[in-house]
């Protein structure tokens, strides 16, 4: 949203109030993490205007969630790949949050992308080819009565 | 510079969709019983405290293809709502959006397809058009009570080169005439400048001229190959 691209913040100076932001345009992806993090910790990728205290809040406020200590960091995208016109092509940088849950609760990435047995639709022509490539595969297999011996060896 | 930002959140925790068989993309009519013109019964949500089990789908979708999702909110369907609704639903479309972004990465990582990666554009788009609708309430308001059409004020102002722009205003702590950096700046045009001005807007004009004169050249080919053919009206 351009809007809030360049957002300006208003000016603080001692007694103002508490600066509150409705309708946050920040967005957190949670990863998982690259090495063995310990298992109360939660690694996010956040946007680079975000701080501790605004991943803080945000977790809190919007998914009630107990957050203990948090840690960031910024990740240098990498600027050395080179395009088919040798010019240097950049990867945006990011910046990494280590949030530890607060209550001793703890989090694993789940598996989100489980083998799953695809089964096409009666009468389909999928299900049709599926038959076809499993009868060919049928003929090229040999007799299983001869354990596995090749038709080499004669009889 | 790190200011504690607090999110002011109202009446978020009151309110959730219902389940996640309705995903935020399908227009909900959804009123509070006590304005409805038909009889119903009060309608009791229980709000859905997942914590970050709300970063993923439904177990059930996990490792599909394709997942089922409604058509983005429209602008016209957005206004109808009240600011609460709105409020509420941007908060459901953020955590959406938050939810896409980490099937994507995840997706990445386990180099897999993502199911359905058109539900980040539709979230993106129904976000906009609920920011715009935000802001022509807040402009109206504005102007209604204040007559300030914009929020932010500015001025038309001469930069160096002779352009005349809308310069918006920057909130100091100082007066401007204490301002060292800002007294750099210079919003006038020096005399010198105007031989160029004049010339730029010679080349504008001879533009925008051989342009006229290029349109109006081929209509008139055109006409002579095909007599009968009907005039576009662009």
């Amino acid at each position: 949203l351009a809007s809030r691209a360049t957002n300006i913040y208003p000016l603080y100076q001692l007694g103002n109030p508490q600066l509150r932001i409705f309708r946050p345009n920040w967005f957190l992806t949670l990863v998982r993490p690259g090495k063995e993090q310990p298992p109360d910790t939660v690694q996010f990728r956040i946007p680079m205007e975000m701080t501790k205290y605004d991943v803080k809040n945000y977790l809190e406020k919007i998914y009630d969630v107990p957050v203990g200590a948090i840690r960031t960091r910024i990740q240098f995208g990498s600027n050395k790949k080179r395009n088919h016109l040798h010019q240097k092509v950049k990867q945006p940088d990011y910046k990494v949050a280590y949030v530890q849950l607060a209550q001793g609760q703890t989090f694993t990435f789940p598996d989100i992308f489980p083998e799953k047995e695809l089964k096409h639709e009666e009468g389909s022509m999928e299900e049709m080819q599926e038959k076809f490539m499993e009868d060919e595969k049928q003929r090229q297999r040999l007799d299983p009565r001869r354990g596995g011996v090749t038709e080499w060896f004669g009889l | 510079m790190n200011i504690n930002l607090i999110l002011g959140i109202f009446i978020l925790k009151g309110w959730d969709w219902v389940g996640r068989e309705k995903s935020p993309l399908a227009a909900l009519s959804w009123r509070s019983p006590s304005s409805s013109v038909a009889p119903c019964r009060a309608l009791h949500t229980t709000i859905s405290r997942r914590g970050l089990d709300e970063f993923f789908d439904l177990p059930e979708n996990w490792g599909e293809t394709t997942v089922k999702s409604g058509a983005p909110w429209t602008a016209k369907q957005l206004r109808t709502k009240s600011n609460e609704d709105l409020h509420k639903l941007w908060y459901v479309l953020l955590k959406e959006k938050n939810l896409l972004l980490t099937l994507e990465q995840e997706a990445k990582r386990q180099r897999v397809p993502m199911s359905s990666p058109e539900r980040i554009r539709k979230v993106e788009r129904s976000m906009i058009r609920l920011e715009t609708v935000v802001n022509e309430r807040e402009s109206a308001l504005r102007m209604l009570q204040t007559g300030q059409e914009k929020a932010r004020p500015g001025a038309w102002r001469r930069d160096k080169f002779g352009h005349v722009y809308w310069y918006r205003f920057k909130e100091y702590a100082i007066p401007w005439y204490m301002n060292r950096r800002y007294k750099r700046k210079s919003f006038f045009t020096p005399k010198f400048v105007q031989p160029h001005i004049r010339l730029r807007l010679e080349k504008y004009l001879r533009q925008r001229a051989r342009k006229t004169s290029l349109e109006r050249r081929t209509q008139s080919k055109l006409k002579e190959k095909f007599p009968h053919a009907n005039i576009s009206a662009s």
